[in-house]
């Protein structure tokens, strides 16, 4: 059969199930299933088995459901409330006061537990109510919560480029440095935004408490930081001096968040076991993907799509900036209908080999893909920031998605820097390799 | 029947549950052992094996709460008669592809006891024996897949539809 033929069914058939609402996970190994039939290979069923097992139990996913586990306790212990008293007297100075606290404990939470949605809805829960007392523009409240909610997703340890890592086989150790110095500038970009902002609209500065914090406060603050600084410093630390693979990384940061909500006394007996069905949940549904995306990939590269699409743009003559643009805009229009962690799969399973055709590196690949999947968590009308935080807010999607765009913008300028200046993302694992 | 099936989800949430504290136990041992100099054999295989557990264990309980996503956007904008065919259109699906991963992955497993092959770490085991939670787990969810057209059959609606329409957003 044709092969344009095959793609076009394929892609019909995707769009129909994912449409209809056929689970993901099963879609993949559907379209899977049926791409393989089409070409009449025989052993289906032996490659569906083989392949489902040694996706199941590749040791650099062993990471992604500690991790897991480990935000899924966090969000149960008072961190979330030790972050806010703690940066409040910090930040009181900077214009935009408490609105960086947001971006910050957004930031500094994302950073320990993985976990994007999840860190805006803790965050959020606790701030919004604060900032709505204390009369802060309600815009920019909602802006910055969803805005650095996707801080997660690039800020190491990530779910994401765990996920990313593992289908496109490369170095997950690699993927977290690289994540790291794109993730700061993008924090400096949002409170840069929310500065200027702030000093263009001063009447909107309402905020009388903040002014009142002594040298003394500032210390007390301090010190309810520091279990946090301890956690990130022992985790992300341990992966990047490589004392610890990502995974007994992720094994020691179970442990220390296990140790720091008994010795906060948010320790509970149930709360343990709903954080542990938590991470079952969570880590049964990316498992399921990455099962499923794992036989697609491998029948896609029976079918021989990926490659001719590969030889396909390799024909049209387009730069690699070019491609990155069309990419660009290809993966926001498919983020505003699919979640991250499907963008990321059907991407590793069809697009990589003409990513690596035309000599983009797949470590900053990596990293470019997941801010525009930041992008996509806060467009309408699939995102899961505005979810939550329509939920928190009881605002309207729109306006949730209106006041975010300022960042979707920043992001956007984030992705333009790291392509004109690939090394704010390579740099970190280039020193790897010397050593 | 109804005790039935909530031990079914429960235990499928505490064998993945179980399988998630032994993988962490694994690992940190590893790295206790490494600190005084002692090798753990063949622990990060292990370790792999455990993630499998968790991974197809939990199916189950995942699908009944809603845990599989999926596109829900059109879904959601059907009027609830023509709702309710599509649900059934999906299950059918649904059903389809699990029970086509759940025959093959049981063939899989069973293939390696007849073969009696063992895998090729350190310290062998027969691989059918690790492969077993991959054929329960798929089995699993197969089942669970059917208990959810059963309950639409029934007239009522299924648990996993009612977990998705009140997202618990802590997930």
């Amino acid at each position: 059969m044709d092969i344009s033929l095959i793609g076009f069914i394929l892609v019909a058939a995707m769009l129909l199930m994912l449409v209809s609402g056929i689970w993901i996970a099963l879609t993949l190994t559907g379209l899977a299933i049926i791409a393989l039939l089409l070409i009449e290979n025989s052993s289906i069923g032996l490659l569906l088995g083989t392949s489902s097992w040694s996706a199941s139990t590749a040791w650099s996913l062993t990471a992604l459901p500690l991790f897991i586990w480990m935000g899924e306790i966090l969000f149960r212990t008072r961190l979330s409330e030790d972050l806010f008293q703690g940066l409040s007297p910090i930040l009181a100075k900077l214009p935009g006061k408490l609105l960086h606290v947001n971006i910050l404990s957004c930031g500094i939470f994302a950073a320990v537990s993985g976990s994007s949605a999840a860190t805006a809805a803790t965050i959020g829960r606790m701030t919004l109510p604060e900032l709505k007392r204390r009369g802060y523009n309600e815009s920019m409240a909602i802006g910055t919560l969803a805005g650095s909610g996707t801080l997660g997703l690039l800020i190491p340890p990530s779910i994401i480029l765990i996920v990313y890592g593992v289908a496109a086989e490369v170095s997950i150790t690699r993927l977290f440095l690289a994540g790291a110095l794109p993730g700061l500038m993008l924090v400096g970009l949002f409170m840069a935004y929310t500065i200027v902002w702030s000093l263009l609209n001063k009447d909107s500065d309402v905020d009388q408490e903040s002014e009142q914090y002594t040298f003394a406060d500032k210390i007390i603050a301090l010190k309810k930081l520091l279990p946090i600084i301890i956690l990130i410093g022992g985790v992300l630390g341990s992966i990047y001096q490589g004392v610890a693979t990502p995974t007994e990384a992720a094994a020691l940061g179970v442990t220390g968040s296990l140790l720091l909500s008994v010795l906060t006394g948010s320790f509970s007996l149930a709360g343990f076991s709903q954080s542990i069905l938590g991470a079952v949940k969570s880590s049964c549904m990316l498992g399921l993907i990455l099962v499923g995306a794992h036989f697609l990939t491998l029948a896609m590269g029976f079918v021989g799509l990926p490659n001719e699409l590969a030889a396909w743009i390799a024909k049209q003559g387009l730069s690699s900036i070019e491609l990155i643009i069309y990419l660009t805009f290809f993966f926001i229009i498919l983020g505003c209908f699919l979640d991250g962690i499907s963008v990321v799969v059907l991407t590793t399973s069809i697009v990589l080999p003409m990513v690596a055709q035309s000599g983009i590196d797949l470590i900053w690949f990596g990293i470019f893909l997941v801010l525009t999947v930041e992008m996509s968590q806060i467009t309408p009308p699939v995102g899961f920031n505005l979810f939550v935080i329509q939920s928190l807010t009881g605002k309207n999607i729109l306006y949730v998605a209106k006041a975010a765009l300022p960042f979707f913008m920043m992001i956007a300028v984030a992705i333009v820097i790291i392509t004109i200046f690939p090394d704010v993302a390579l740099y970190l694992p280039s020193l790897m390799t010397q050593n | 029947m109804d005790k039935i099936r909530r031990l079914f989800y429960v235990a499928s949430a505490w064998g993945a549950g179980s399988c998630l504290i032994a993988m962490t136990l694994l690992i940190i041992s590893q790295i206790v052992a490494r600190l005084i100099g002692v090798v753990i054999p063949s622990s990060e295989d292990f370790a792999g094996w455990l993630l499998s557990a968790i991974i197809f264990f939990g199916l189950a309980y995942t699908f009944n709460n809603g845990g599989h996503i999926r596109v829900t956007i059109a879904l959601s904008r059907f009027s609830s008669r023509y709702r309710h065919l599509v649900e059934y259109f999906n299950l059918a699906i649904g059903l389809l592809i699990s029970g086509y991963l759940a025959y093959y992955t049981a063939f899989t497993v069973y293939e390696s006891f007849v073969y009696e092959e063992l895998t090729d770490t350190y310290l062998a085991v027969p691989i059918g024996f690790v492969q077993l939670p991959m054929a329960i787990g798929s089995i699993c969810l197969f089942l669970a897949m059917l208990d959810s057209l059963s309950i639409m059959i029934a007239g009522r609606v299924p648990n996993y539809i009612s977990a998705e329409d009140n997202i618990d957003i802590e997930g």
